[in-house]
């Protein structure tokens, strides 16, 4: 069989790539080969720059409502074809099909919100700055910029930038991750079919080459980056030599604390969501479980129960409720954490490894896997694992939960379940991460808030989406007038 | 098979929608039917909206923070053995449609229950509920 060979879509139209190199595309479900994509090359990268650069005056120039009506048009192709994306999205990536319903819902969201345009995008102004003089600024589109977006959610991250900078009157480049990128070409389909103006909006496929060729890029304004946070480094650093506006969101290592008074059958359906949720493979999950004081034995012991009765097996299988990894080498990693785990000396209460479905005995399953008598300064509380692993810390109270979430310098979120008022204010209050679950497992903001993390898991000013998203796909020209 | 998310429970009330889409079909070609012919239509343009209504429920409503366990709820006592209509007699088709309608209203004042977190969710379902209580009526004329 003959597989489908991924293209380019630049300046309207699907484009082979000028590369020599491919690389495979994987149903992680079954380990079976279900494309191939080209690992793009620098050509690629200056045709797509070269459309969109020619394509923005004109798009610039184009009113903001105009701009928005292709966003309402798209929207509505989105819906219609909600289905398709989702199951696509779970075909190659392996997480639950509600989960990916989810994932494109979330999609969906952002371009509506980036429909309020004509409100979020306004400047300001004030008279008499002067004797006789006023002031006003403008926000004005600058240019071409581009998105690299990662493999956990191939639909939506290119999402939380693509619509507002379009919208903004720039025009935009996506890069999806070379592992999962038939979700992003189902995608582009529609956006075809919407039929915005040639070169607006582009999708060239690749990998390291591609990446470095739209950061080098001297028509590229800014980027856009979701990923691990050494490449999230590696993309802030470079953006900065080459003067270039950057948000890099990078990994994270997320902390959930159950206080003494919580409700924990309450917790427990939501913490299963957080921990194990996407199989682990999201930026928000769960990955330190950290009950306070004396709850940790009724907690544990539900956890425990609850983590066993997870249907694992394929994402399109509606009854699933924890799909595979997305890639073999991921597994292996993710493995490689928990052998970490048993030789520093944490306590395996739940061995997810050898974990087998048999309808898909060539998936790339991991069970549900949690360890105990985890110390902080373990390699499996410290590193970002990505996958479907709880490392349980036990904290006394908490000063000394605070202090484990603060002491990562590492985090997107962190989350409490309590039924105290007080002790909720006092841990957001306190922890340093920037999104804050209070009985909520996955601290996610919608896409009228901005999504992005504390420290080592966030480089840049702007993060994603909310309202400050137009900041950074725009610069306010200041105007200082005076009429004789 | 249990029913333990917002997925499930949406999937199988499209699928219950479906059915009964296919059930009221083949009734309103069965001639001994006649007599019931305005009230299966009614049903049977109710199965295809409450589909679109459901899908699009499912796309809306679903959202990633809340994709939480549902326990204590199964398929079983919803799946009713359905008879393809051509074979019934007038009296059996209206007694079946019956069954399917009190069966359906059950599901999904249960399924609103439990999805009583998601109130929107749980909103349209009572409404759909609400119309399969309206075709019992209907039928039991």
């Amino acid at each position: 069989m003959t597989l489908p060979v991924m293209k380019n879509f630049i300046n309207g139209e699907w484009v082979e790539s000028k590369t020599t190199t491919f690389g495979d595309v994987w149903n992680p479900a079954k380990g079976e080969k279900i494309a191939t994509v080209p690992y793009g090359v620098k050509e690629d990268v200056d045709m797509a720059v070269q459309a969109a650069k020619a394509a923005y005056p004109e798009w610039r120039a184009t009113p903001p409502l105009s701009r928005a009506r292709y966003l309402f048009r798209l929207k509505e192709a989105f819906e219609e074809n909600f289905e398709e994306i989702a199951r696509v999205l779970t075909t190659e990536q392996g997480k639950a099909i509600d989960d990916s319903r989810g994932e494109v819902r979330r999609m969906i969201e952002n371009v509506e919100h980036a429909t309020a345009v004509t409100t979020l995008m306004t400047g300001y102004t004030l008279e008499d700055i002067a004797k006789g003089i006023d002031c006003y600024g403008h926000r004005q589109p600058m240019g071409v910029f581009a998105a690299i977006v990662p493999f956990n959610f191939p639909g939506m991250v290119a999402w939380w930038f693509l619509p507002y900078a379009l919208v903004s009157g720039n025009t935009f480049i996506v890069k999806p991750s070379e592992q999962v990128p038939m979700t992003q070409a189902k995608i582009f389909e529609i956006v075809e079919e919407v039929g915005f103006p040639e070169g607006v909006v582009n999708l060239v496929n690749g990998s390291r080459d591609v990446v470095n060729g739209l950061l080098d890029h001297p028509d590229i304004q800014g980027i856009s980056f979701v990923g691990a946070t050494p490449t999230a480094k590696y993309i802030y650093e470079r953006c900065g030599a080459t003067g270039k506006r950057v948000q890099a969101l990078g990994g994270a290592k997320n902390i959930v604390g159950v206080m003494p008074d919580a409700n924990v059958d309450d917790a427990i359906p939501s913490l299963i969501t957080s921990f194990f949720g996407c199989t682990g493979q999201r930026c928000l999950s769960g990955s330190i479980l950290a009950p306070v004081g004396d709850i940790a034995g009724e907690l544990k012991e539900k956890f425990i129960a609850a983590a066993k009765n997870i249907t694992v097996g394929s994402g399109l299988d509606e009854k699933t409720a924890m799909g595979p990894l997305a890639g073999a080498q991921h597994k292996e990693r993710v493995l490689s954490y928990i052998e970490k785990g048993i030789a520093e000396g944490a306590e395996l209460l739940l061995d997810g490894r050898n974990y087998t479905v048999p309808e898909y005995p060539n998936g790339y399953f991991v069970g549900p896997t949690i360890f105990d008598n985890v110390r902080p300064d373990m390699t499996i509380a410290s590193e970002e694992i990505f996958g479907p692993v709880v490392s349980i810390v036990n904290p006394q109270n908490m000063d000394e939960l605070v202090e484990l979430v603060n002491s990562r310098n590492y985090a997107n979120a962190a989350c409490i379940y309590t039924q105290s008022g007080s002790a909720a204010r006092d841990f957001k209050y306190r922890v340093n991460p920037s999104m804050v679950g209070i009985n909520i497992g996955v601290a996610a903001p919608m896409s009228f808030f901005p999504f992005g993390g504390h420290g080592n898991s966030m480089f840049g000013d702007i993060k994603g989406h909310g309202q400050e998203i137009f900041l950074f796909f725009t610069d306010m020209k200041v105007v200082i007038e005076r009429w004789y | 098979m249990p029913l333990i998310n917002f997925g499930s429970i949406l999937n199988f009330s499209i699928e219950l929608e479906t059915l009964d889409e296919q059930f009221y079909t083949a009734a309103l070609n069965n001639p001994a039917s006649a007599a019931q012919k305005s009230v299966f239509e009614q049903c049977l343009n109710d199965c295809k909206k409450n589909q679109k209504i459901l899908q699009r429920t499912r796309r809306e409503n679903v959202t990633e923070m809340i994709l939480e366990n549902i326990s204590d709820f199964t398929r079983a006592p919803f799946v009713i053995e359905t008879r393809n209509p051509d074979g019934m007699n007038g009296q059996e088709v209206l007694e079946m449609a019956g069954k399917l309608e009190e069966r359906a209203e059950n599901y999904y004042l249960q399924a609103a229950e439990k999805m009583k977190a998601q109130s929107e969710v749980a909103r349209i379902l009572k409404q759909v509920a609400k119309k399969r209580t309206a075709h019992r009526n209907s039928l039991a004329g």
